[in-house]
């Protein structure tokens, strides 16, 4: 027996220079683009829609692309909204990934929008480790994942920098303390941002928008 | 469950460097760098490495990982080094904390997001010597 050193390089190596030039495009374009993660049903739709409607009310241009593994519901959801979308099938994939992402922003009208919000799939850990060259990543967790989900996922809040807490209006209901959740976070990452929010009705979408500086 | 999907990435460019670097005799062990931030399960990775390898040239070979621990930068005080560990009970692991260990401020990753394959070991009279490529 004998060992053979390979030094082929770094798999996800590939990945980040696949995001660098989708950062690239995008930034060449002038448009700002957000990374929505978060479990199946934490509220990334309902969020994207209500940042989306404060945004436009300021005047400023958004866009949004829907990732799912099947479907287009959520894509539907954006375009009744009027936001120029597009939708990402991933077919039996649990994350988007820089590849996917760039090629649908070949396709899509950049020149449209100021901000581009990309909806991740509905998964809370796999869509971590793929970057997509976005200018910045958004956590979305809701209280009715329970109060332990940092705890959970440590490595995964440790590494992102903004997170939005959401479905406060349920917190009493479920039994839940927010303020634990951001205790955790702020352990995890000192320089993290956290902000509760209730999407449907819009509370905390204002704070939210600031700390993302939109 | 993206363990399949970096698998299928190690595979690709395993064959893509055998197709090039031919080896004499049979692969058994492939030796992966795992980065400490990847949110990766090594069991599940091992798994879909055992079935997406049937009835290709590196079938039978297991996955051999270590984990490296996160290397961060100061863009603030310059520090340049391990991280810093959250290490407190209730934690189930010790959770590396992207802050600068010395000054406190938001740091760079220089290494821990990696995954790459390193070497193999060969098993078979006629390979070449160890360390060669």
């Amino acid at each position: 027996m004998h060992e053979i050193k390979t030094g082929f390089g770094d798999i996800l190596k590939r990945q980040l220079e696949l995001a660098e030039r989708n950062y690239e495009l995008l930034a060449d374009r002038g448009v700002r683009a957000i990374n929505v993660m978060g479990a199946i049903g934490s509220g990334k739709t309902v969020l994207i829609l209500q940042l989306a409607q404060r945004l436009q009310a300021k005047g400023v241009r958004v866009g949004a692309i829907a990732g799912d593994v099947a479907g287009d519901d959520d894509f539907k959801r954006f375009q009744t909204a009027g936001l120029p979308s597009a939708v990402i099938n991933t077919g039996d994939d649990c994350h988007l990934d820089a590849h996917r992402v760039g090629h649908a922003l070949k396709e899509f009208p950049l020149s449209a929008v100021d901000v581009l919000f990309i909806e991740n799939v509905g998964n809370l850990v796999c869509p971590a480790d793929f970057p997509l060259g976005t200018e910045q990543d958004l956590v979305v967790i809701s209280v009715t994942e329970g109060d332990d989900m940092v705890r959970k996922h440590p490595k995964m809040f440790a590494q992102t920098d903004v997170v939005a807490i959401n479905k406060i209006d349920l917190a009493e209901i479920v039994g839940v303390d927010p303020q634990k959740i951001v205790e955790d976070y702020r352990k995890v990452n000192p320089h993290g941002r956290a902000v509760l929010t209730d999407a449907r009705s819009g509370r905390g979408v204002e704070e939210l928008l600031a700390v993302l500086g939109l | 469950m993206h363990e399949y999907s970096l698998a299928h990435s190690l595979l690709e460019g395993l064959l893509e460097h055998l197709s090039a670097h031919p080896v004499e005799g049979r692969i058994v062990k492939v030796h992966v760098r795992q980065g400490e931030l990847l949110i990766l399960s090594q069991e599940a990775l091992k798994e879909a490495w055992r079935i997406l390898t049937e009835g290709t040239p590196v079938a039978g070979s297991e996955l051999e990982i270590e984990q490296v621990p996160v290397e961060v930068r100061c863009p603030g005080c310059g520090y340049q080094g391990d991280a810093r560990y959250l290490a407190e009970e209730g934690w189930h692991q010790a959770i590396p904390i992207l802050a600068c260990p010395e000054c406190g401020a938001q740091v760079e990753i220089v290494a821990g997001r990696d995954l790459a394959i390193d070497a193999l070991t060969v098993e078979g009279p006629s390979g070449p010597p160890a360390g060669q490529d």
